[in-house]
């Protein structure tokens, strides 16, 4: 708890979240702001994505920009101080020493998830409603994000010499990750199924209360991967070679747990507004279909129509169908030269010898093809099966005074406290 | 004094330099061994080869027969290094006490450590703030507290004024006259021939020559009238104290 690197991220971690937190509130009112029934936007009212996805955004940047120089200080600094030669004498295996060094700083991830709990009570004052497992989803997904991160500094930071070092690696490989999206984004396909496992896009499944059992796992296992490395790494006595065996045996093994992981499809759809999912009766129904259904979608990767396509729809269509087939036909990453081709746009569903065509990309439209392919008629909706809103007109009263006075100054004094207590 | 550890053959290169040659001797137990020799002759490398926190290219360390490997030596040694400034945050006493923790060291040794070496006033001051010297005391206090039969400390007395080097001199002495094996690497010869019993002189990476004074002095008698069979003064001019006897081994 002395770090001082630990004090500065506890430090900023405060107005970070303070002004995600008061900006998402002000939307949240104006939108609130005739108190009107929120019908047909009944999901533009869920606190989870119009108050915690922002709010809980600041932990990410802090993960990805703070906590690493957190992480790194503590491993690297035993290095350079000569601790570590010290500490290296003691019996303990180096992967127990890791995972304790791991576990100390989750541990000080948690202290400084204390602002969103803040925003929290906050919001509760302000007379918002919470649902307790899509905010258990969200701070599982930052703890996971912040453990991915300790794992990659714990691994660079006993790989190499120097903090610095350690610290350009780190955010290398953040980089990394954002470039593997971004390529994702434009080639589709299998970059695609590598990039939903990047910590941005697990935190961001997280924050829209979407719990995937493969990429927990998976997360989980990098997690051990790193920390692995970093006990390998920390023992400076075992030859180099040795060393380099032992990580590839570690990289190997992690790789196969992951491709086992990833044919994982068990997930759980957290959010209060079933974000994830389609209405529970057309769940049901969905499942009343036998046979295979297959997807054709004739669009491009960058097509803005297949990414509604994907987030609106087949995401909770594979959650409803695991089964499901979905192939893209397209033959270019921007589809931009295959606009006028003759099935550029069209999205073919295929059961058995039948096939529906449609162009529709919403939620309401892939299901009416599915319907019509498979002989069915849309199931009525019930009241209880639509979400209606959260809708809150609330200034965020007090938020600044806390976020950006009171915190500041609390973490300062208990800092001043923490170091004459010591002295 | 019946033998405690063995080096035997021990060869650690850093690149195409080699740091360490053919390197053998023996610690016997309770007895304070010095490991003399210049600066550059690998004394750290070879500490930190024989603790284990440095691979060796070859060779082995046997404690009583035994093989140990390097990440087993911990059990039999502990081993501290030189101008090293571990946890600087803490202060002292928290040090003391994480060492008496985390190695389980002696706690009833605790209070004649701080007096001999002098700390109490340091207890409060965090690690990192501290001179030298002041540092040097609570690292050997550290190493002191630690319950391995066999403790190595590197450079005890660098840092040190005059006076404290011969009450650290003192303090280490009576520590291995309670029963444990202190092997320090010095490379202030006077403060050597005050302390140990016994000196392996290293030279280059090579081991020059293993003995008491007396022994090193016939050896090197020996070894320059090898040299020089003509010379007149042969039989008669020998090396005169460690500091001769350095100067003519390595």
């Amino acid at each position: 708890m002395a770090s001082r690197s630990w004090w500065v991220m506890l430090l900023l971690i405060g107005p970070l979240v303070g002004m995600s937190f008061i900006s998402a509130v002000r939307t949240y009112g104006e939108l609130s702001g005739v108190n009107g029934t929120a019908a047909g936007v009944g999901e533009a009212f869920s606190p989870l994505i119009g108050i915690w996805a922002p709010t809980f955004s600041a932990c990410e940047l802090a993960a990805a920009f703070l906590l690493p120089f957190v992480a790194i200080r503590l491993v690297s600094g035993d290095r350079q101080s000569g601790a570590l030669k010290l500490e290296l004498q003691h019996p303990m295996p180096a992967m127990a020493r890791m995972s304790v060094k791991g576990l100390v700083l989750l541990a000080a991830w948690v202290v400084a998830s204390v602002p969103p709990l803040i925003g929290i009570v906050l919001w509760k004052i302000y007379g918002g409603t919470t649902y307790a497992p899509e905010l258990a989803a969200v701070f599982a997904g930052h703890l996971l994000n912040a453990g991915l991160t300790v794992a990659l500094a714990c691994a660079t930071a006993s790989f190499t010499d120097h903090p610095s070092t350690a610290a350009i690696l780190t955010l290398g490989v953040t980089v990394g990750t954002w470039i593997l999206n971004f390529v994702a984004a434009v080639h589709g396909g299998l970059w695609d199924r590598a990039a939903s496992y990047t910590p941005t896009a697990m935190v961001a499944e997280f924050q829209h209360g979407l719990v995937r059992l493969d990429a927990v796992l998976v997360a989980c296992t990098l997690i051990a991967l790193g920390c692995g490395l970093g006990a390998i790494w920390m023992r400076l006595g075992v030859p180099e070679r040795r060393r380099v065996g032992e990580s590839l045996t570690a990289g190997v093994g992690a790789l196969v747990a992951i491709v086992v992981f990833a044919r994982i499809t068990a997930s759980w759809d957290a959010s209060e507004a079933r974000a994830n999912s389609f209405p529970r009766p057309d769940e049901t129904t969905l499942a009343r279909i036998s046979g295979r259904l297959r997807i054709v979608v004739h669009l491009a990767a960058e097509d803005p129509r297949r990414v509604d396509l994907e987030q609106r729809a087949l995401s909770k269509l594979r959650r409803a169908r695991p089964d499901v087939q979905v192939r893209y036909a397209a033959a270019t990453s921007t589809g931009l030269f295959e606009q006028t081709s003759e099935h550029y746009g069209e999205i073919w569903y295929e059961l058995s010898d039948r096939k529906v065509i449609s162009r529709a990309t919403t939620a309401d439209g892939v299901l009416g093809s599915i319907y019509e392919v498979a002989g069915l008629s849309a199931p009525a909706l019930a009241e209880e099966d639509i979400f209606r809103g959260h809708p809150l007109a609330a200034e965020p009263m007090g938020a600044a005074a806390l976020f950006y006075g009171i915190w500041p100054a609390a973490v300062g004094a208990a800092a001043l406290w923490n170091r004459r207590r010591d002295s | 004094m019946t033998p405690g550890l063995h080096v035997r053959q021990l060869h650690k290169r850093y690149g195409a330099f080699a740091a360490l040659t053919d390197v053998s001797f023996t610690v016997r137990e309770g007895e304070v061994l010095g490991l003399i020799g210049p600066n550059g002759a690998g004394k750290t490398t070879l500490f930190e080869c024989i603790a284990g926190v440095l691979p060796a290219d070859s060779g082995t360390v046997m404690v009583k027969g035994q093989q140990v490997p390097g990440t087993d030596r911990g059990a039999h040694l502990f081993f501290m290094p030189d101008g090293i400034a571990p946890w600087a945050a803490q202060t002292v006493a928290w040090a003391l006490d994480f060492t008496m923790g985390f190695f389980e060291g002696d706690a009833a040794r605790l209070p004649g450590v701080i007096e001999r070496l002098q700390i109490e006033p340091l207890m409060r001051r965090s690690v990192g703030t501290l001179s030298k010297g002041e540092r040097k005391r609570v690292l050997l206090a550290i190493a002191m507290l630690t319950p391995q039969p066999l403790m190595m400390a590197d450079e005890p007395f660098d840092g040190l004024d005059l006076r404290q080097s011969r009450e650290v001199g003192a303090a280490l002495r009576e520590h291995a006259a309670v029963g444990r094996t202190v092997f320090l690497s010095i490379h202030q010869i006077a403060d050597a021939a005050r302390v140990c019993d016994r000196f392996v002189l290293l030279s280059a990476g090579h081991v020059c020559g293993e003995g008491t004074l007396d022994e090193l002095t016939a050896f090197a008698r020996a070894r320059r009238a090898e040299a020089e069979p003509d010379d007149p003064r042969r039989g008669r001019a020998s090396p005169d104290g460690l500091e001769e006897v350095v100067l003519a081994l390595t």
